[in-house]
């Protein structure tokens, strides 16, 4: 079974299966011989995939434990196979396969046992009659197992596991509940298939992007002929001549690690003192070096240099692209100021006089940048950076752009506010003349209303004088005298009105009096309003 | 790959600690174990050690393991009703109806020592001797009737 599982044959098997296949289909990854095809019959062995294949991810979901990438070989990683840093407590043991539970389930007998390892147990049994494993209490084996207690799953999720490539060299120890993302994301010893197109051999994901390993090459120490990629591991773990003395020290060790040894530890070899990049000349073998150290003052300082050194340059790489913002945001800035006085854009008759404009009308922003002003032109248009800082001695005796715009801003509030003022003022002088005429025709007014009356009065008395006489004269004419002069001026009127032989005295007074007459009509609606 | 997984966690567990009287003898491959085992408190085999072979197969702890005592010049096959003298036990649990997975190597000493420690008769199963000579078969594909249900 464990051959059915393992996605990867051994390599002398791709040898034979590559020089076997066919050349139809050498573009496509066939990447199993005979063989392993009888295998995956049996294991539901899916190889390759579509251009879409499933991520890693996609992978993980997937119940069948044998797909596979058709790029990487990564496999879900068997928790039955793991290594466990420490030793697991014996209540986390499944009894079947004496490892801790991987997906436990829970009988209805309270025993625990991992879902595959159950299966396998069941498998063994005849069908319909289940029996636990441990007490052999009768299972329904079609129900639905019992949840497992969470703390179960935490405490199992906690365990720390080595992982499956330790063997390999990876040094990652953690939780089990991060493994299969490790596994199956991270893990920089997986296994995958070579970057080469046409070599089909497995190697590191972390020797990945070195090209090809799979050619030989031969052990410099013992011309051992071997492949490339495990050529490391010969000369540190197996190679007969891979130690070496060091030329300093005479300490035995490994070839491969003698540079870094000289470089870094040796405390024969000579080195230069740490002050140096501040200047100390100082230079002896790395023990003296070391006492030289403690009384050096330029080796103490030599970390704060290097610490300020580094800052330097980090503020450096910082400042740059700031410079580079700030020319763009320049640009944009006098293309907008064109935008929005696009006529004057050349003279430096500007519509908003300014107090520092007539210092240096002449500094005026000549927009230069655009020969022919265009107030359409989009803010993407801005010519590139660099160009404007030629610019910026021409640049107008404003701090900046925009504080040229809030200096027109403020000129702009301040003309409105004197408008508004004048524009009040204006209006209380109207009303005031408007008063005083007003007052002057009242009191006019008044003065031709006494007229009236006064008239009115005159009219009366020579109205009643005119009456009063020809009563006399009729009174003289029939001898009968009567009437004081007040009741005869109502009787008279009436008289007037009533009598026809009056009437010529009435047609004759009017005609003397026409004024009069319509001045009585006056005063009567004169008598009405008041 | 399961089984010889199991086997290693069962050999660690029985370098640590192991029942009294059991005391493993050759456990180097996944294979073949030998066994030793003693049973003092009964003066039926009181003094005598007695040596078991386990042959694991791949399916192991799934499929039972083939258990037999085996005889050379200081390890006898022990009389006991259910134990033919050519070593073949006639032991439920060994045989695939009554094995468990949860069953180990050591669990299994312990039953064989409690079936002997159990037993007063001082004989072989009957029919020994003709099953001796004619039976070629492996212990496994016997099929053996339980019927003593005292062990």
């Amino acid at each position: 079974m464990s051959s059915a599982s393992q996605p990867i044959p051994p390599p002398n098997d791709r040898r034979g299966s590559r020089s076997s296949r066919s050349s139809s289909n050498a573009g496509f990854p066939e990447p199993m011989n005979s063989s392993d095809i009888a295998a995956s019959e049996s294991s539901g062995f899916v190889v390759g995939g579509p251009p879409g294949s499933p991520s890693p991810l996609a992978l993980r979901a997937s119940t069948s434990p044998h797909r596979r990438k058709s790029r990487g070989a990564r496999i879900p990683p068997d928790f039955h196979l793991l290594d466990y840093v420490n030793t697991p407590d014996s209540n986390l043991i499944c009894l079947i396969c004496h490892c801790p539970f991987d997906r436990p389930v829970r009988l209805a007998c309270e025993h625990y046992f991992c879902r595959i390892c159950l299966d396998h147990a069941w498998d063994a049994q005849p069908e319909g009659c289940k029996t636990c494993p441990t007490c052999r209490h009768k299972v329904d084996a079609d129900e639905e197992p019992l949840p497992v207690p969470k703390i179960l799953e935490r405490m199992l999720d906690e365990l720390l596991v080595r992982c499956p490539n330790s063997k390999l060299g990876c040094p990652w120890v953690e939780q089990r509940s991060n493994l299969e993302n490790h596994v199956m994301l991270y893990c920089e010893y997986a296994l995958v298939e070579c970057p080469a197109s046409d070599c089909r051999l497995p190697v590191s994901q972390k020797d990945c992007h070195k090209g090809c390993l799979h050619y030989s090459v031969s052990c410099d120490n013992c011309h051992t002929s071997l492949l490339r990629k495990d050529l490391e591991d010969h000369q540190r773990a197996t190679c007969q001549f891979r130690f070496a003395p060091c030329p300093h020290c005479s300490a035995e060790l490994l070839r491969l690690d003698l540079n870094a040894h000289i470089n870094d530890v040796c405390p024969k070899a000579t080195v230069q003192c740490p002050g140096s990049i501040v200047g100390c000349k100082y230079s002896a073998e790395r023990e003296t070096v070391a006492e030289h150290e403690t009384a050096c003052p330029m080796a103490t300082m030599a970390p704060f240099f290097r610490d300020q050194q580094a800052r330097i340059e980090r503020n450096e790489a910082r400042f740059e692209p700031l410079v580079r913002k700030v020319g763009i945001l320049e640009d944009g800035l006098s293309n907008i100021t064109n935008m929005l006085y696009p006529a004057n854009a050349n003279d430096s008759s500007f519509p908003v006089t300014n107090p520092l404009d007539s210092n240096n009308p002449d500094a005026f922003p000549p927009a230069p940048l655009m020969p022919t002003p265009d107030f359409r032109l989009p803010p993407a248009s801005f010519p590139p950076a660099p160009h404007n800082n030629d610019q910026s001695h021409s640049q107008p005796p404003f701090d900046s752009q925009i504080h040229h715009l809030l200096t027109l801003h403020d000129s702009l509030r301040d003309e409105l506010s004197r408008v508004a003022s004048a524009l009040s003022e204006l209006e209380g002088r109207t009303s005031m003349m408007i008063m005083n005429e007003n007052q002057r025709v009242k009191e006019e007014m008044l003065h031709t209303n006494a007229a009236i009356n006064g008239m009115r009065v005159q009219l009366h008395w020579l109205m009643s004088a005119t009456l009063h006489q020809r009563t006399s004269a009729s009174a003289s004419s029939s001898a009968t005298r009567a009437g004081g002069s007040a009741s005869a001026s109502g009787s008279g009127r009436s008289s007037a009105s009533g009598t026809p032989t009056t009437g010529g005295a009435t047609m004759r007074g009017p005609a003397v009096g026409m004024p009069p007459l319509r001045r009585l009509s006056d005063s009567i609606r004169q008598d009405t309003k008041l | 790959m399961l089984a010889s997984k199991r086997l290693g966690k069962e050999l660690t567990k029985m370098h640590e600690n192991l029942a009294p009287g059991i005391t493993k003898i050759k456990c180097d491959d996944f294979q073949e174990w030998l066994m030793d085992i003693r049973v003092d408190d009964n003066p039926l085999y009181h003094g005598e050690v007695y040596r078991l072979k386990f042959t694991f197969s791949n399916g192991y702890p799934i499929e039972a393991p083939e258990v037999v005592f085996v005889r050379d010049e200081t390890h006898p096959i022990p009389i006991h009703p259910h134990i033919y003298s050519n070593g073949i036990i006639c032991l439920d649990l060994l045989d695939k109806s009554g094995w468990s997975p949860v069953n180990n190597v050591e669990s299994v000493c312990v039953a064989l020592q409690s079936m002997l420690a159990s037993n007063t008769k001082n004989e072989r199963p009957p029919g020994d001797e003709d099953f001796v000579r004619t039976n070629r078969q492996r212990p496994r594909d016997i099929n053996f009737v339980f019927h003593d249900d005292k062990v």
